[in-house]
């Protein structure tokens, strides 16, 4: 416990100097930027910062993409309220009633509460991400190959029912990101897979390309095919942050700390659930729950707090099981293994201080947002006047670099443009890109954990079934699987009506 | 998730117009089934590295093969499901009105898929400086998209509008490799 204290304390200390400040500042602002326009994510953002600092050193680099990853998440508020569309998907909580309160004069308010309810919600999230990472890592070293297994399907499972309207879509997305992660050299045998004699392929379908097609290039095309853009809304009144309001719906941004770090904390489930699960909860609760979706500041609040804590409750899973809790954590999780640190039970073993080290860093991250909301805000809301026949080539341009400078090989920028047309389809057809993303991530230890639990255990698959926690998952992506069938949904109503009918004994 | 597209809501996402109810999600299902067997077949065809002495669950087929099979299982279900609204709304729109997608400009985006492919295939990585491909690339799609909002408020494109797109674009391009390849050593195509 003292021994965390004292890595925590040297965690801070590394960060307080005016260069890793410097970069915290420029992580965050870029990071605000992006987020403020509609269709740019969270994704794109730390995929190609991450090309950008390549070659700095770990701490640093790690330190730009955490600061990066609030600020997008923070910036896109700011097109929810004055423009109606949320500016990442995590925000799209936020469009009614900051919109209601922008349309009533009260732009700069709503962009104030946002700021504070953001600032909250990272606090309660780093309180959180500090005390709760090293006990799950330390209940994850006792985890094996068949826990993994069923963690990494959890995780597919899981984004795919919860993303969308759709689970049968979203799982089909999950598999097909599986089915990608496949392509090129197994884990265990080195033996090519769907290579079809190219030899580019051997290497497998890199991450941060296949982000960058997914979420870059697809949205470009996105964006540009409707070019059609809201009106923005004037600023008239002071966008301070306020606090004051955080005091008096303290219970809302408690509540929604706490619902937006358990939705961090479930692998698969994005920023966007926290704040979605945040805004029914404080409905559910609310004393003005009529003026929901109005222009009320209790679910303005409840919507910033949850998006904003579940980012540091993505990175409990990430560190702790190295499973990403959402598309922006799988960037990170990749921009860490490329700087040498691997995510996973293991971290607390090898890297201690690491884990310290993205506590303190996300504390930076929260400063900085509360910096740029308190003397940025209106010069950052020219971004939202951009046209996007300017903005959108650039951001192709630095889509290629991106995916081109990990590996210095032109078959990833091609890989980049592929994964982006067909995203660009499948997006229009309702299919969503996280479930994707997340079996991308996770298909290679599902794949390993699958095979080398059933040689361990001499092709048996009941260690699958009756290890406890293995168990425990199993049921739980059953459950979820079979929920979504009206079949099982039926029996389940029958059942439970011959429950209640049933004469007393 | 967080990158979940935020437009959906908007029905960009949805599919298009005046489809009878159903049928898209026949025709993805079968796509999606199709696929599954593809893949189950492939896997089913792959090394199971038995001279090796591997054993058959290890085999490197093993989760490819299970993939296709759930792929089949729940295109399957999306096609079944297509097929039973099919049949329920007698081949018209679902009642209500199927969600409509708003139309896209197509000829706009067919020429912007068709810069970006010039550009990311045949422009960098095959001699032509990074700068100068991408100014070249930059300067020709702003030029591009801005010429309907141009012709829609009655203005050609004049010397203003190419010097502001030639020098964006070369802004652009001269910018991003001194940022990338000179302050952060990353190596540019």
């Amino acid at each position: 416990m003292l021994g965390g204290l004292g890595d925590l304390g040297h965690a801070y200390l590394g960060i307080l100097n005016p260069f890793s400040i410097l970069l915290g500042l420029s992580g965050a602002l870029t990071g605000i930027l992006v987020g403020c326009l509609p269709g740019l994510s969270a994704t794109l953002c730390i995929a190609l910062l991450t090309t950008l600092t390549l070659k700095l050193d770990a701490n640093n680099a790690i330190l730009i993409l955490v600061c990066s990853y609030v600020g997008t998440l923070y910036g896109g508020s700011r097109s929810a309220i004055l423009l109606n569309i949320p500016g990442t998907a995590a925000n799209a909580a936020s469009c009614a009633d900051g919109h209601s309160l922008a349309l009533r004069g009260e732009a700069g308010r709503a962009i104030g509460i946002a700021t504070s309810g953001a600032f909250t919600g990272v606090l309660f999230g780093v309180l959180c991400l500090a005390t709760l990472t090293p006990v799950l890592a330390h209940v994850a070293l006792d985890f094996g190959s068949y826990e993994f297994f069923w963690l990494a399907l959890f995780g597919v499972t899981m984004s795919g029912r919860i993303v969308g309207d759709d689970p049968a879509k979203g799982w089909l997305m999950g598999l097909l990101g599986l089915l990608v992660a496949q392509i090129g050299q197994d884990g265990l045998y080195a033996h090519d897979r769907f290579t079809f004699g190219i030899e580019a392929l051997s290497g497998g379908i890199s991450l941060i390309p296949a982000l960058i097609g997914a979420f870059g290039f697809s949205e470009i095309l996105t964006t540009l095919s409707n070019p059609n853009l809201g009106r923005i809304i004037d600023l008239k009144d002071s966008t301070l942050p306020r606090f004051r309001e955080v005091v008096r719906y303290w219970r809302t941004a408690l509540r929604s700390g706490a619902v937006g770090v358990f939705t961090g904390c479930m692998p698969g489930i994005g920023e966007d659930a926290g704040a979605w699960m945040s805004y029914a909860a404080a409905r559910m609760f609310s004393r003005e729950r009529e003026q929901f979706g109005k222009g009320s500041i209790d679910a303005l609040m409840a919507a910033e707090t949850g998006d904003m804590s579940s980012i540091p409750g993505h990175m409990i899973p990430l560190l702790a099981l190295g499973v990403p809790g959402s598309a922006p954590s799988a960037v990170l999780m990749a921009a860490m293994i490329i700087h040498g640190i691997e995510p996973g039970p293991m971290l607390m073993i090898q890297h201690p201080q690491f884990v310290f080290d993205v506590v303190a860093m996300t504390s930076l991250a929260m400063c900085t947002i509360l910096i740029f909301g308190l003397f940025l805000v209106r010069p950052l809301l020219y971004v939202l006047r951009v046209p996007r026949a300017v903005l959108m080539p650039i951001i192709f341009m630095l889509c290629c670099i991106g995916a081109y400078a990990n590996a210095s090989r032109l078959f990833d920028v091609y890989a980049m443009v592929v994964i982006g047309f067909g995203a660009f389809f499948l997006r229009r057809r309702g299919y969503q890109m996280a479930p994707f993303v997340l079996g991308l991530v996770l298909g290679g230890l599902l794949d390993k954990s699958l095979r080398r639990g059933l040689v361990l255990s001499g092709g048996s698959l009941e260690p699958f079934f009756t290890r406890p926690i293995s168990a425990l998952l199993a049921l739980a992506i059953v459950l979820t699987v079979l929920l979504q069938s009206a079949t099982f949904r039926r029996v389940l109503a029958r059942l439970g009506r011959r429950a209640g009918t049933a004469p007393e004994p | 998730m967080s990158d979940r597209d935020p437009r959906a809501a908007d029905g960009v996402g949805a599919g298009p117009p005046y489809e009878p109810a159903g049928r898209a999600d026949i025709r993805q299902g079968l796509g999606w089934f199709a696929l599954g067997v593809v893949v189950l077949v492939l896997s089913l065809k792959m090394a199971r590295l038995a001279d090796q002495g591997v054993p058959p669950y290890a085999a490197p087929g093993l989760l490819p093969g299970l993939l296709g099979i759930a792929m089949m299982a729940f295109g399957g279900q999306v096609a079944l499901r297509g097929r039973r609204a099919y049949r329920r709304h007698h081949g018209g729109p679902a009642a209500g009105g199927e969600p409509q997608a708003p139309q896209l400009a197509v000829r706009r985006l067919l020429a912007v898929m068709a810069l970006c492919v010039v550009y990311a295939v045949v422009l960098i990585g095959h001699g032509l400086p990074f700068w100068l491909a991408s100014a070249l690339f930059v300067s020709t799609s702003i030029l591009l998209l801005q010429a309907p909002q141009r012709r829609a408020a009655g203005r050609r494109i004049d010397a203003k509008a190419l010097a502001f797109a030639v020098g964006m674009g070369v802004a652009a391009g001269l910018i991003a490799t001194l940022v990338f390849q000179t302050f952060f050593l990353v190596r540019l195509p």
